[in-house]
């Protein structure tokens, strides 16, 4: 077996374990839950437009945003916090999970890192999402949202970064959620938060600019700006906003996988 | 937990008629005051200590509402700030009065939707075997989900009502047409989310599975209440849908009295029919605790989840 087999056979068996259990126990209120947050909101935006804005959006929103089409606006924004929250649910709680199953002692026992681990989950995560973000697109499509045109590649680089984004802050999550023995606080604060600073359904610079500043310190801010250049304006990836995302996700990443080892031991010192 | 022997609940089951009528017997009016005055108090320390737990209550208590709040009105003023808002929509065309729109609308939803937590919560009785103790007790049911709902109301959205008073105080936002206005207002806020809380309550004596309170009470709840736009943006269908909501009621009513400056007059059709939906939501709940006491006697369910 060579070197680097052994995280890929972690991360695949991980992500093949979390596929098949949710295939054969599918928790469809988590599948609805999840989507009808992004149906509503794209359905307040839809409706709002008609009767509030009379079909029209304010001038200050196109010259902040680069665009005019404030459904197009508002649904690529709730597929990707969406998309930001599932991998959250997913990756962030994978650990807590474990511990609450009581096989968090099991896995610091096994041989694996954590690092093919959590890309096992991140895995099943981002694939699993697809599904979600596909009914969502073909609601708004029907509401005649009309997405910016964009190449395959760009697309496909533009969702990488919020994947690494995401990504590096749940791992920094898992750590904090084990450390301090639970989730629901945790997560919905960062959901809030993030859904607040991070420029979802609202461009960033409406913001105070403490706040503005405040989001930079979040990964998902900058892969915003990239998910918005390629799918809202289609001017493509900013490279700078790019860099910033994909550097502080890995950031992340490191920092929470430097954690883990003492959130672990923490949690299992005081489970014990 | 009391656990029966198999053939103490064959006498358990075979005397339901003695049971309920031993729990019918009136009491004299002061003795029966007195009584629910106790389970109301007990019911509301036993919240108290349930949730007050850790200082961590803050959060869902007032940062996550303040949070959304402010993510909701950046997300709808590009729509306000267009031209031609003032005849679509006069109140927006003010941003303070948008924001106090949407603040009020928050905080009708924090009432309502504490106490589909609290129902939720209230479910966790099947899982550690209270429930079944609750009604073997000579506590009148009735009480026991009323004081649950309001112990949860004053529990959780306390902190974000003084937030909200001390906010339309700096934002100057709120005309009443009388200080008695004020009464109204909390009346209004207050009689329907409780009995909105004792109807959820009650309607759980029948369902194991509590989960799915959370899907449909949360996101269409907001969506068809009209607590982030005006009931004239919703199409009919959803608007139908959302009058047999009493948030909808209590909405209009607090945003008539404390923005648009109306009168209990003006708002007397809406006043009524609130009234009216509370009435119902009480009865119903009435129904469903006896109704679901005696298809837990006759099954024995209630312990089962």
């Amino acid at each position: 077996m060579s070197v680097l087999s052994f995280p890929v056979q972690v991360g695949w068996a991980t992500f093949r374990r979390t596929w098949r259990v949710t295939r054969r126990a599918y928790p469809w209120s988590y599948f609805i839950g999840t989507l009808m947050l992004g149906v509503f909101t794209v359905g307040l935006a839809h409706l709002g437009l008609q009767a509030i804005g009379g079909g029209q959006v304010a001038a200050g929103f196109t010259a902040a945003t680069g665009s005019a089409d404030y459904l197009g606006y508002i649904t690529v924004g709730a597929a990707a916090f969406m998309f930001t929250t599932h991998g959250v649910l997913w990756v962030g709680k994978a650990l807590i999970e474990e511990q609450r199953a009581g096989t968090l002692g099991a896995l610091l026992l096994a041989p694996a890192r954590r690092l093919p681990y959590l890309l096992g989950f991140a895995g099943f995560a981002f694939t699993a999402i697809a599904l979600e973000v596909a009914v969502l697109l073909g609601c708004a499509l029907a509401l005649g949202a009309r997405p910016a045109a964009m190449g395959a590649s760009q697309a496909a680089l533009a969702v990488l970064t919020l994947g690494v984004a995401v990504f590096g802050m749940s791992v920094v999550l898992g750590g904090v959620m084990i450390t301090a023995g639970e989730a629901h606080i945790t997560q919905n604060t960062v959901f809030f938060a993030i859904a607040l600073l991070s420029g979802f359904t609202f461009p960033r610079q409406d913001l105070p600019v403490v706040l503005q500043w405040l989001g930079e310190l979040v990964p998902t801010t900058a892969a915003m700006d990239v998910i918005r250049g390629v799918f809202t304006t289609g001017a493509g990836v900013p490279p700078g906003r790019a860099a910033v995302a994909v550097l502080l996700g890995l950031a992340y990443t490191a920092a929470g996988l430097a954690y883990l080892p003492r959130a672990e031991r923490h949690s299992m010192e005081r489970n014990h | 937990m009391i656990t029966l022997r198999p053939h103490e609940k064959l006498l358990y089951r075979a005397t339901p008629r003695r049971a309920a009528a031993g729990r019918r017997t009136r009491r004299p009016a002061g003795q029966a005051l007195r009584h629910a005055g106790r389970v109301f108090a007990a019911e509301a320390l036993k919240q108290h200590r349930r949730s007050f737990g850790s200082k961590l209550v803050v959060f869902s208590m007032l940062i996550w509402p303040v949070m959304q709040l402010a993510a909701t009105y950046y997300t709808v003023r590009p729509l306000a700030a267009t031209p031609g808002i003032a005849e679509r929509w006069p109140l927006a065309a003010d941003p303070g009065l948008l924001l106090a729109f949407l603040a009020t609308g928050t905080l009708g939803f924090t009432f309502f939707f504490s106490l589909v937590q609290s129902a939720w919560h209230f479910s966790f009785e099947r899982v550690t075997g209270t429930l079944e103790l609750l009604f073997l007790s000579p506590a009148d049911r009735l009480v026991i989900v009323v004081a649950n709902g309001f112990g949860a109301l004053v529990q959780n959205a306390w902190l974000f009502t003084c937030f909200m008073i001390a906010a339309f105080t700096v934002l100057d936002v709120v005309h009443v047409a009388h200080p008695a206005m004020y009464a109204v207002v909390f009346l209004a806020l207050l009689v329907p989310a409780i009995a909105w809380g004792a109807f959820l309550n009650s309607v759980l004596i029948f369902s194991r599975d509590s989960a799915f309170l959370y899907t449909l009470l949360d996101d269409p709840m907001w969506f068809a209440a009209g607590v982030r736009l005006p009931l004239f943006a919703l199409p009919g269908w959803i608007r139908a849908a959302g009058s047999v909501l009493p948030l909808t009621g209590s909405l209009v009513v607090v945003r008539g009295a404390l923005l648009s400056g109306q009168t209990a007059g003006e708002l007397a059709p809406e006043l009524a029919a609130l009234a009216g939906l509370s009435a119902l939501l009480f009865a119903a709940a009435v129904l469903a605790l006896r109704l679901g006491e005696a298809n837990a006697q006759r099954t024995g369910r209630l312990r089962l989840f």
